[in-house]
């Protein structure tokens, strides 16, 4: 009891946790298939190793368990990973028993799951949707649609990455088991996929811009192929084409091959006077 | 010279990503091909190529260091070599698409050649040297893409443009349709990959949704987001009381 008294506490700064959260971002600077963000986290977390202790060899050593490989999603969800991390060094600097084997395993152990949930929510939903928005505005000549892209993107990205941090840091692993319990982080997920889906619905309607030029008459009566899709379904043929794109992709096929099959499929049919774009455009 | 110089820099940061909270968008065609539009003196053109590029790449998930092409090369290259050969924005994505495979080849050299820069760094902790850990993250990753990323988009931007138009010009006009048709064909690719990380069976009816009140009702993207959102906002809350049914 004595001694925990005697010895002196060292607590983290709030600026010391910023950085941190902050230097996260630098995690795929020296992104390399070796050991992927190792190097970028060991850098992140020097300014609280730095806090924590005072020798060079103390410090060394305390970055060093950070240099094994590494990879997460370290921008929307991942930066809870830091978060507890920076909470267990607090804890292991002030003489709490943590080893350098419990908070690699934690590490280790989140980075799968924070990847797979970040990873849904920054590339899955976030970015599509206000693509998506923005490539709409951008096609119609509106330079606001890349500058509401950009300041969105960073508003829900800095805004996710730092509260996943805090949590993270407060509540230590707790935070992640409880939210993974309730399932809520799915469900949210999902709503969120609702609204991707209508998006790109959408845009299946809207920007994929191929129409049939093919014309011919019967007897007296003119026919325009187009018109006739047209009254059966308006942009039928852009459906058509991003669900057998969907069909192939879904038998495993790579997305180059779906670009080769695309790019036969279009000079063929442009050729033939099969599929062109619309002349107005 | 001075946009052949900006060009360089957008190219080298968008895959040398110095910190997220600014390079974390580079990645993504629809802004860096903006910033290259910007620097190039050719905003809405320039905006329109890397709209095109961006939705035929709007499905392509990055994890784990392993990309089916290389977007960022796909966006920038594309887009300047759009303005400079001052072709129709649609055939954008057509030009990315080399780009984009020819990317995969520094985005691997890239990701094999920073392996290096951490046994330094290991070399540096081991001395005690965190200032050394800390430039051993930004400072040779930086170089390497700038020769990878930024050399090649600086001569492309430099002396590219004479080519560019020539080559432009040469291609007869039935070629040109027919690419043509192949961009606007693209983004079929991009809402297709889209389809297969988010379309799940239990929720694949909104897709619909959204693409029957586009050609019905007309309505235009904004106003399908709104839509969605309240869907979303219903659906979650009518079925926050089955939790048990959840799973």
């Amino acid at each position: 009891m004595e001694e925990t008294v005697q010895k002196e506490q060292v607590k983290l700064r709030k600026s010391d946790l910023i950085k941190h959260w902050l230097g996260g971002y630098s995690q795929e600077t020296c992104y390399n298939y070796e050991r992927l963000q190792a190097l970028g986290s060991a850098q992140a977390i020097i300014p609280v190793i730095k806090r924590l202790y005072k020798t060079k060899e103390e410090r060394a050593k305390a970055l060093k368990k950070y240099m094994v490989f590494f990879n997460t999603e370290p921008s929307f969800i991942g930066t809870v990973i830091p978060g507890i991390a920076a909470s267990m060094e607090e804890q292991a600097a002030n003489g709490v028993e943590i080893t350098e084997d419990d908070i690699n395993s934690l590490r280790t152990g989140l980075m799968g799951p924070m990847a797979g949930i970040g990873d849904t929510v920054s590339q899955g939903i976030v970015y599509p949707i206000l693509a998506g928005i923005a490539c709409s505005l951008a096609l119609a000549g509106n330079l606001a649609g890349p500058i509401l892209f950009e300041v969105c993107y960073k508003v829900i990205m800095l805004t996710c990455g730092y509260t996943m941090y805090m949590v993270g840091y407060k509540k230590g692993k707790t935070a992640i088991l409880s939210l993974l319990r309730a399932g809520t982080l799915n469900r949210v997920t999902e709503i969120f996929g609702i609204i991707g889906l209508m998006v790109i619905g959408s845009m299946a309607a809207t920007r994929v811009t191929i129409i049939t030029p093919i014309a011919f008459t019967v007897g007296d009566v003119g026919i325009n192929l187009q018109k006739v899709l047209d009254s059966l379904l308006p942009s039928m043929l852009p459906l058509l084409a991003v669900l057998a794109v969907w069909k192939l992709l879904a038998k495993g096929k790579s997305p180059t091959y779906v670009i080769a099959v695309l790019f036969i499929v279009g000079v063929i049919c442009s050729l033939l006077g099969i599929l062109s774009i619309p002349a107005a455009t | 010279m001075g946009s052949a110089i900006l060009v360089a820099i957008i190219a080298t940061l968008s895959t040398w990503w110095v910190n997220h909270a600014i390079t974390r968008t580079w990645l993504y065609p629809l802004w860096s091909g903006f910033l290259v539009a910007l620097a190039m003196g050719e905003p809405v053109i320039g905006m329109k190529a890397a709209a095109y590029i961006q939705l035929t790449y709007l499905g392509w998930i990055t994890a784990g260091g392993t990309m089916p092409g290389n977007l960022m090369v796909a966006g920038v290259f594309g887009t300047a070599l759009t303005i400079l050969s001052g072709a129709d924005p649609i055939l954008a994505p057509t030009f990315a698409v080399p780009f984009s495979l020819l990317g995969i080849l520094t985005w691997q050299a890239y990701m094999t050649l920073n392996s290096f820069w951490v046994h330094k760094a290991d070399k540096y902790l081991e001395a005690g040297d965190l200032t050394g850990v800390r430039m051993m993250n930004w400072i040779p990753s930086g170089i390497l893409s700038f020769i990878l990323n930024g050399i090649p988009a600086f001569i492309l931007v430099r002396f590219g443009g004479d080519y560019a138009t020539q080559a432009l010009a040469a291609i007869p006009q039935y070629l040109i349709n027919a690419f043509s048709t192949v961009g606007a064909l693209m983004p079929a690719l991009g809402i297709a990959m889209l389809l297969m990380y988010i379309g799940k069976k239990k929720i694949i009816a909104f897709f619909f949704a959204g693409y029957f009140l586009t050609v019905y009702l007309h309505l235009d993207t904004m106003a399908i987001t709104v839509f969605a959102a309240i869907a979303g906002v219903l659906v979650y809350f009518f079925t926050v009381d089955n939790k048990s049914e959840g799973a």
